[in-house]
């Protein structure tokens, strides 16, 4: 039975309108289906809103009709009215850029009606930002304060390195709590469901940041089901870059939601504080073959031609994109190649104002906002015959999405391959 | 052969139909088909079997916070498994049980990944936790 306060059974019973009783509803369902006894305040969230592609099972782009049966799961049509007051919200990555569509290879109509989606969930209070990194955009929940997102690797990066409390519950419950403002106080809503239980021994190279996506992805294949890892040994200290890239591999190739790293992220000042004084349930070791099985896993081992690269997952933020730029500054992408650097739009325009941008197009590149190409889908990137991507999720997924062989770098390897129009053996990352 | 298991009663009623288990979970993103409902992830030991009508039983959920939504994609489609058994709920496979609206247990006296094999014939009830399995040939 989940304990309800006097304003929660007061949506419940429909006092609020429709659309709060539906999402406190749904909240109670899932609260049962976890055996949550309570709810807690959520008062930041990050929606996946937009025309996603996998909104098109329902046949329609009547988007209240959308909006009712996909995300609040009701078979009747509940009018849209207005999202939570108390808590901020934002949107996720989405299928389109903000601003551009053409050299995406998507329709005039697919952006029109992207940006429609987009307009009607704004009206009702959810901010467009487009980002999969929102606390590059000052989206911040800070320590103790409880959120959704719909992002994976914001789940990890909240938890682990900002101390807030959330968990990966889904697309349908993140709206739902940001309609209603409560989520199950569960898993990572608790202190002891943010407790470490895994002990991860880090004996590789963790250096670059695609050491630390390896690590991440690593971490992520051996940890067992319900795994808290807790990361020790004598690595390189990471910076938010190497650990938005160790986490979006981790909750690629596993279900972690909260990653301690000792003498890095706030609960882990030790080893035993990151345990909460009890016993590990697994130990694991992450060495160098553990990274090259991995590597192997998301780099294909030809070589070959390659008209297709993309930079940035999770979104590059401000120094990455300088980086990318000042390294292509001076270059030039290899005719019928296509470079493309995904960021949100608030870095864009900074790096636009930098002459980032001016740089990263005179070379033949694109400065992308919002999307990716496994948001967007196969019609933006299908037609490549060679990918080169400097994500480990963004390769994992298009390795299993296209059969085009999709190779697996650094940056600057990934930008020589863009310039050259080919996938040499030197491109590999050395690992 | 028919035996018992005894857990907590995650979505309430009743259901039955065969098991469909699935060890290493399913991913959701790039794991179940929103317009057929089959498994599409790449080397799965049930790869290109739909999950419609069928127990599913499951440890957990597996990889990307959109786990949910392609299972509801799937029945809008008009494909949803008859009930779900779980090892042990996560916050994903809790949404997806909210979204589905079908009964669904889990936290069993005994792993249903082990006990229970892919073809058995399952009765489950929602509300009290109690699953009947029946073994045909044994």
């Amino acid at each position: 039975m989940v304990k309800l306060t006097e304003y929660e059974a007061e949506m419940l019973s429909g006092a609020h309108g429709p659309l709060r009783q539906k999402a406190m509803e749904n909240i109670v369902a899932y609260a049962v289906a976890l055996g949550a006894d309570e709810l807690c305040e959520v008062s930041k969230a990050t929606l996946f809103m937009g025309a996603h592609e996998y909104l098109d099972v329902l046949k329609t782009d009547n988007y209240e009709k959308i909006f009712s049966k996909m995300y609040m799961c009701s078979d009747e049509t509940i009018p849209l009215v207005s999202f939570d007051s108390g808590c901020f919200s934002q949107t996720c990555a989405a299928p389109c850029d903000q601003y551009r569509y053409k050299e995406l290879h998507l329709s005039r109509e697919f952006f029109e009606k992207n940006k429609r989606y987009l307009e009607a969930t704004k009206e009702a209070g959810v901010s467009i930002a487009g980002s999969c990194t929102p606390y590059f955009t000052g989206w911040i929940p800070i320590k103790g304060e409880h959120f959704v997102t719909t992002e994976s690797s914001n789940v990890l990066m909240c938890n682990s390195v900002f101390g807030a409390r959330g968990n990966s519950d889904g697309l349908e419950a993140a709206v739902w709590s940001a309609v209603c403002g409560r989520t199950p106080k569960w898993g990572c809503h608790t202190d002891e469901g943010r407790l470490g239980n895994t002990v991860v021994q880090i004996e590789c190279p963790s250096e670059t940041a695609v050491d630390w996506d390896l690590i991440g992805y690593t971490v992520g294949r051996l940890l067992p089901p319900h795994g808290r890892p807790v990361l020790e040994g004598k690595f390189k200290r990471p910076d938010i870059i190497r650990l938005k890239q160790c986490f979006a591999a981790m909750a690629t190739t596993s279900g972690a939601e909260i990653c301690h790293i000792v003498g890095v992220t706030p609960e882990a000042n030790t080893l035993e504080q990151a345990l909460g004084g009890g016993q590990p349930e697994h130990r694991l070791t992450v060495d160098r073959e553990a990274c090259r099985q991995s590597y192997d896993m998301l780099c294909c081992p030809d070589t070959g031609k390659i008209d297709y690269v993309t930079l940035g997952c999770p979104h590059y933020n401000l120094q990455e994109v300088r980086e990318a730029a000042m390294y292509l500054r001076g270059k030039r992408v290899h005719k019928g190649v296509e470079l493309i650097i995904w960021t949100d739009f608030s870095t864009r325009e900074m790096a636009s104002q930098n002459g980032y941008t001016d740089w990263i197009e005179q070379a033949g590149g694109m400065l992308m906002t919002s999307g990716c190409p496994l948001v967007i889908g196969k019609r933006c990137y299908g037609h490549a015959e060679g990918i080169a991507a400097d994500g480990a999720k963004q390769a994992h997924y298009l390795r299993s999405e296209t059969s085009a062989p999709v190779y697996y770098s650094d940056m600057r390897r990934c930008i020589e391959a863009a310039v050259s129009g080919e996938w040499r053996e030197e491109m590999r990352y050395d690992i | 052969m028919t035996f018992e298991l005894q857990g907590r009663g995650a979505f309430g009623g009743r259901a039955e139909g065969e098991a469909l288990v699935c060890p290493e979970s399913i991913q959701g993103w790039a794991g179940i088909s929103d317009v057929t409902g089959r498994i599409i992830e790449h080397g799965h030991s049930q790869w290109g079997r739909s999950i419609d009508g069928k127990i599913l039983v499951l440890p957990c959920s597996k990889g990307s916070n959109g786990w949910s939504c392609h299972f509801n994609s799937a029945m809008v489609s008009g494909f949803k498994p008859a009930g779900w058994v779980f090892t042990k709920v996560d916050s994903r496979a809790g949404v997806a049980i909210a979204v589905l609206k079908v009964p669904a247990v889990s936290d069993l006296n005994g792993d249903p990944c082990q006990l229970i094999r892919t073809g058995d014939y399952v009765r489950m009830d929602g509300d009290s936790g109690r699953i009947e399995v029946i073994r045909k040939g044994e």
